[in-house]
């Protein structure tokens, strides 16, 4: 009799148990963390309001401590469990020069690379949004010359004035890439700080007529500017997507599987263009991260 | 011991003195505007702090302008005029100008406090006797004042000189290419050779100015008091 009783408690607790742990109550904190820059830091705050939204408590001390040097030691070492990244510049942090033009393989050997990381660390499925090199072009001389497409500078490329970043004539993914790709030889291009400043007011003023920018960057939506299609596929593939640690996703337990589709949703319904058009919203026209994240996710029914 | 052979390597190689990214047109970029900017800047400083140090009018205002000039980051005079000048001229508005016009405004302000100091300080009797020997205003400049303020006003020059060699690296920013070119390539590509080689080059120009410059400065103060 007494043999029975104490089975009926202990399938009474393991009911209990069981109960808890696809419950509400006992969902762990998410502790999230990010790059210093704008953009990282407006990811993390997108990925961080999705899973409050789902009822997940989400630690944001992380968001924005720093430069890859600084968060990726971080993750590894558990200090925050989930952070954007991007696979390209993600991969080349871990293997210099292995990225590549195709973000299905960046994703592929950045996951070989993270999985013997920090007790393991899973690359869940990347945006179509990508932060990479892009050439553009104004929108004037889009429409002069016709382009559309980097091709269509081959056949222009003997009287091109392009401006390339200043590592570029060494650059295997610049200087390179242009000039086997596309026929474009940078030895006379303008060298200037890509992404920066200084480019764009060459480009603005007229000095050259394509420049290498960064594809989010809001310059190019301010001034209405065309970025060239990399049609054969030369610029490293820096797709966003969340890295999570293993041992959150552990922790998870029956919820593993809703928790990465939360991400994933997110991840599927961000492009290139609106993550450009959310950046500017926050360093333009210096909107606050938290509302421009929240507008966005509610634009797209992903929070109520 | 490592980076000193990187840049012997770097030395030693014909390629890096060869076409417009090579040593010899670099360098002559480099002194072309080094001396471009402290010869216009010297243009418009000179006269009008011998007139402030001569007259004692205007102390104030010299004073203050060339404060502001001293006030403004280089990079940022760059960036600001940038694209009024490219309206001039898209290509020389962006690689030249720009540069030119923020040494200019470096190099004034050392130029006019020296050319004023300089006069003003020359012994008033001096100056009081030249007159009662019936001078004109313009002769007491030429003869009285100038000769003896002129360590002063060479050592204006001096500075000016040095402190634009150094800061026209920046140019490179904007693609002006110069010495500061290899500084500027030598961080981006990871390439220590290159980049202390600009360094060496700017260092060893900006030495050779303050040397030379100097020994005018020493020779022109002997002639004048043996």
């Amino acid at each position: 009799m007494r043999l029975t009783r104490w089975g009926a408690l202990g399938a009474s607790l393991l009911v209990l148990l069981s109960a808890c742990s696809t419950g509400g109550g006992t969902k762990p904190t998410v502790k999230i963390g990010s790059d210093g820059f704008y953009e990282a830091k407006l990811m993390a705050e997108i990925y961080a309001q999705a899973l409050e939204a789902k009822g997940y408590t989400v630690d944001r001390t992380a968001i924005g401590i720093g430069a890859r040097k600084v968060s990726a030691p971080a993750l590894e070492s558990g200090q925050f469990d989930l952070k954007p990244e991007y696979i390209g510049s993600g991969l080349a942090f871990y293997e210099p020069g292995k990225q590549t033009g195709d973000p299905a393989a960046n994703a592929a050997e950045l996951q070989t690379v993270l999985t013997g990381k920090g007790g393991g660390i899973t690359v869940l499925a990347y945006s179509p949004a990508a932060d990479q090199n892009a050439f553009v072009v104004t929108k004037a001389t889009a429409d002069k010359d016709h382009l559309a497409k980097m091709s269509d500078l081959t056949a222009m490329a003997s009287d091109l004035k392009i401006g390339v970043a200043t590592d570029c004539p060494t650059n295997p993914v610049c200087g390179k890439a242009l000039k086997d790709s596309y026929g474009i030889d940078v030895a006379n291009a303008t060298l200037l700080s890509a992404c920066d400043t200084p480019m764009v007011q060459a480009l603005q003023g007229g000095t050259i007529d394509v420049g290498e920018l960064c594809s989010t960057q809001p310059d190019i939506l301010v001034n209405g500017w065309v970025i060239l299609e990399d049609d054969k596929h030369t610029q490293p593939a820096d797709n966003l997507a969340p890295l999570v640690r293993n041992s959150l996703l552990t922790a998870l337990g029956g919820d593993k599987d809703a928790f990465e589709k939360i991400l994933n949703d997110v991840s599927a319904a961000l492009d290139t263009a609106t993550l450009t058009d959310l950046g500017k919203q926050v360093s333009v026209d210096k909107k606050d991260i938290a509302a421009v994240a929240k507008a966005w996710l509610q634009s797209k029914g992903l929070v109520t | 011991m490592e980076l000193l052979s990187a840049v012997t390597t770097w030395f030693a190689d014909p390629a890096h003195w060869a076409g417009p990214n090579g040593v010899p047109y670099r360098l002559a970029q480099h002194v072309g505007i080094s001396l471009a900017s402290v010869g216009i800047a010297g243009a418009i400083a000179l006269p009008l702090g011998l007139y402030v140090g001569h007259t004692g009018r205007g102390q104030a205002v010299a004073i203050n302008l060339a404060n502001v000039g001293r006030a403004i980051p280089s990079l940022a005079a760059i960036a600001l005029v940038v694209p009024f000048t490219q309206m001039l001229d898209p290509q020389l508005g962006f690689f030249l100008y720009p540069t030119l016009i923020a040494m200019i405004v470096l190099a004034i302000p050392p130029i006019l406090v020296n050319a004023y100091a300089g006069v003003a300080e020359v012994d008033r009797d001096l100056v009081e006797s030249a007159r009662g020997m019936g001078m004109t205003e313009g002769q007491i400049l030429r003869r009285v004042e100038i000769p003896l303020a002129v360590p002063v006003i060479v050592g204006g020059i001096r500075s000016a000189s040095v402190q634009v060699i150094a800061t026209a690296t920046l140019g490179a920013i904007y693609g002006l290419g110069a010495l500061g070119g290899f500084i500027v390539e030598g961080v981006a590509q990871r390439d220590d050779g290159r980049l202390f080689a600009g360094v060496a080059l700017v260092a060893l120009l900006a030495l050779g100015a303050e040397g030379g410059l100097g020994l005018l400065q020493r020779r022109l103060s002997w002639s004048r008091n043996p």
